[in-house]
């Protein structure tokens, strides 16, 4: 695991690798985040365009399509921001009081979880989309491909691997080398 | 083993891996597609329904509501609202004994009206409210206490993110679920500041005073705040009268506050890709626990367990109410440790057909609104109760050098103001439902 010399590591937040992770992973999120804006932008257009039928404008035709390829995109898209910061909800109550070193090959454990899951869930992706493409499927009203609306799931899915893998490789690092993970704040509503 | 047993046997082993630090949605996939696996004893099903169910459980369009009410909330943030909001409670509040503890309740609740959701509501107002409460002299449990409590008005009061899960699990009609959470909503508020009210007589040490602010210029803040109104109205009403699904006044108002953000001037890029940064955590950790809640319960039907629980149930001849008692007590223990949304997503299918199956003199529709109210606030308690208490610990690290232990102690009077509320509207269906008949 240890690369070069002063201790630098592949799998660490500061190394080449995480710097490339996080910022992937980032600028995934920010896709979906722009996608959601997307979303908001094109319902309101339509809503106005409803509102306004009387004066020749009309709403825009499968709006609700569209919001459903949106959200399939930005939601996968999330998920890899999501686990490399640490962001799903766990209950940590009785873990808290466990060994530090006992803590740290949990998250090995869940790591390598996650990252089969995630491999599970895009690799099942991957032959919807083929079958989509297949059958020539599209959305009722606009007839857009959901072979493409599939593919673009897709690239988030197989971004949460990518990072799932790094996420590993970072929590194995920390495992092998005694230290432990920064603590991280996580998401609640 | 027969399924049934599988299906039982599934929530201690679900229970366990979380509570071994197991993401919460991760081991409800992961027991989903073990369980399914099971009682079919092969994996084909599940290989072929993995196809297509990630996609149509994260592209649907009921759901969609959900990362757009968190976008309004995070622009409601950056746009500076919540500050407007305390400055004119206080005003007009400041001056009693406890008042400005008490606005800090009020502008909460008004916050709620345009954010979802618990954590960023008590964040936002943390952020202006705690250095006033410090100013005028209310004790650090006090301060804490009440503003993590009044975070909890950001579920409660719609638009809810909570209440969007639920009536898609329980297939409630969400209009009708914002409509009753209204009037609950404002209870609490009001028992909130009836604990502020009493808290500073028993302790007078625990509150001060803020000079009494004139008329006109309590005026001017009330004005100020005229577009956190126009974006609530604009919502509900726009949801409430069929103006709008549920997805488009999101929509409408994500771009109600963003426009307000703008206009603020603090929508920087950095505060913009944030914004979205922010939204997108929330949102990918609710969606992979809807997916994993959806794996389990496709293995859940599977398995038959909702059905012959709710027949076991009925079967019974127990008194509905002490059922319903130990159920909200369950979800009260249970919110001690977990986190709400969670918990509904485990429990609500098979609560649901159990609770729907007893009779408490309501009709199908009036049980299931009037059930989702109750449990939502039975598991919003869990935010401000020791020891995981989100609201709390957010809150308590806003405050530095206030001691956990006095944070615990200052929220307790408003967890008991909660529990009080609970039986309340467990007692009165009426209470909630009334609005939802005076409007449909």
């Amino acid at each position: 695991m240890v690369a070069g010399q002063g201790g630098c590591l592949v799998f660490e937040d500061s190394s080449v690798l995480g710097r490339m992770a996080s910022g992937f992973a980032k600028a995934m999120a920010v896709l979906g985040g722009l996608a959601l804006i997307a979303m908001v932008v094109m319902v309101v257009v339509s809503i106005i365009g409803r509102a306004l039928i009387w004066a020749g404008l009309r709403p825009i035709p499968g709006d609700y399509e569209l919001v459903s390829v949106g959200m399939g995109f930005a939601i996968f898209a999330f998920l890899p921001w999501v686990h490399l910061e640490r962001g799903h909800a766990m209950v940590t109550l009785l873990t808290d009081s466990f060994p530090k070193a006992v803590n740290t090959w949990i998250l090995v454990v869940t790591d390598l979880m996650m990252l089969l899951t995630s491999a599970f869930i895009a690799w099942r992706l991957y032959d919807g989309t083929l079958d989509k493409f297949r059958y020539g499927e599209t959305t009722l009203l606009l007839g857009f491909p959901m072979g493409w609306a599939y593919a673009l799931a897709l690239v988030g899915a197989i971004a949460f691997v990518l990072v799932a893998v790094f996420v590993l490789g970072r929590s194995l690092t920390h495992a092998v080398t005694g230290r432990s993970e920064p603590g991280r704040m996580r998401a609640e509503l | 083993m027969t399924p049934l047993l599988l299906g039982i046997l599934a929530f201690p082993v679900v229970l366990g891996l979380i509570f071994l630090r197991v993401p919460i949605g991760l081991a409800m996939l992961v027991v989903g597609l073990a369980g399914s696996w099971m009682v079919t004893g092969t994996l084909n099903p599940a290989i072929a329904q993995f196809k297509n169910i990630t996609y149509s459980t994260f592209a649907s369009y009921s759901l969609s509501v959900v990362p757009l009410f968190l976008l309004m909330g995070q622009f409601a943030t950056v746009g500076g609202l919540s500050a407007g909001l305390f400055k004119a409670a206080s005003s007009w509040l400041g001056h009693r004994k406890g008042g400005v503890a008490m606005a800090a309740v009020g502008a909460s609740a008004g916050f709620g009206a345009i954010c979802g959701s618990s954590l960023a509501t008590a964040a936002t107002m943390g952020q202006v409210s705690l250095p006033e409460l410090k100013k005028y002299g209310y004790s650090d449990a006090l301060a804490t206490g009440a503003v993590a409590a009044g975070g909890t008005l950001g579920i409660l009061i719609p638009p809810s993110i909570i209440l969007v899960i639920y009536a898609v699990l329980a297939e409630q009609n969400i209009a009708k679920l914002f409509m009753a959470a209204f009037i609950p909503g404002i209870l609490a508020a009001i028992g909130y500041m009836i604990v502020i009210a009493v808290y500073v007589r028993v302790w007078p040490e625990g509150g001060g005073l803020r000079p009494r602010v004139p008329y006109a210029e309590r005026l001017r803040n009330l004005v100020e705040i005229w577009p956190v109104l126009a974006i609530f109205l604009l919502v509900i009403g726009g949801i409430y009268t069929g103006l709008f699904t549920p997805t488009e006044a999101a929509a409408v108002g994500a771009a109600g506050t963003g426009i307000i953000a703008l206009a603020s001037g603090r929508l920087t890029w950095d505060k913009f890709v944030a914004a979205l940064l922010a939204t997108a955590s929330s949102t990918g950790m609710i969606f992979l626990i809807v997916l994993g809640a959806t794996a389990l319960n496709s293995f859940l039907a599977l398995s038959h367990l909702p059905q012959e629980a709710a027949v076991w149930v009925s079967s019974q001849g127990f008194n509905p109410w002490i059922v319903l008692s130990i159920v909200l007590l369950l979800y009260l223990v249970m919110g001690c440790v977990m986190d709400s949304l969670s918990m509904i997503l485990l429990t609500v299918p098979i609560v649901f057909p159990m609770m729907s199956a007893l009779d408490f003199g309501l009709t199908p529709d009036e049980f299931g609104i009037w059930f989702g109210i109750i449990i939502l606030i039975a598991v919003e308690v869990g935010l401000i109760t020791p020891p995981v208490g989100m609201n709390l610990f957010i809150i308590n690290s806003m405050s530095p050098g206030t001691r956990m232990s006095e944070t615990y102690r200052g929220v307790l009077p408003f967890v008991v103001s909660d529990i009080a509320r609970t039986a309340i509207l467990v007692a009165f269906p009426p209470i909630t439902l009334w609005l939802v008949w005076m409007l449909y």
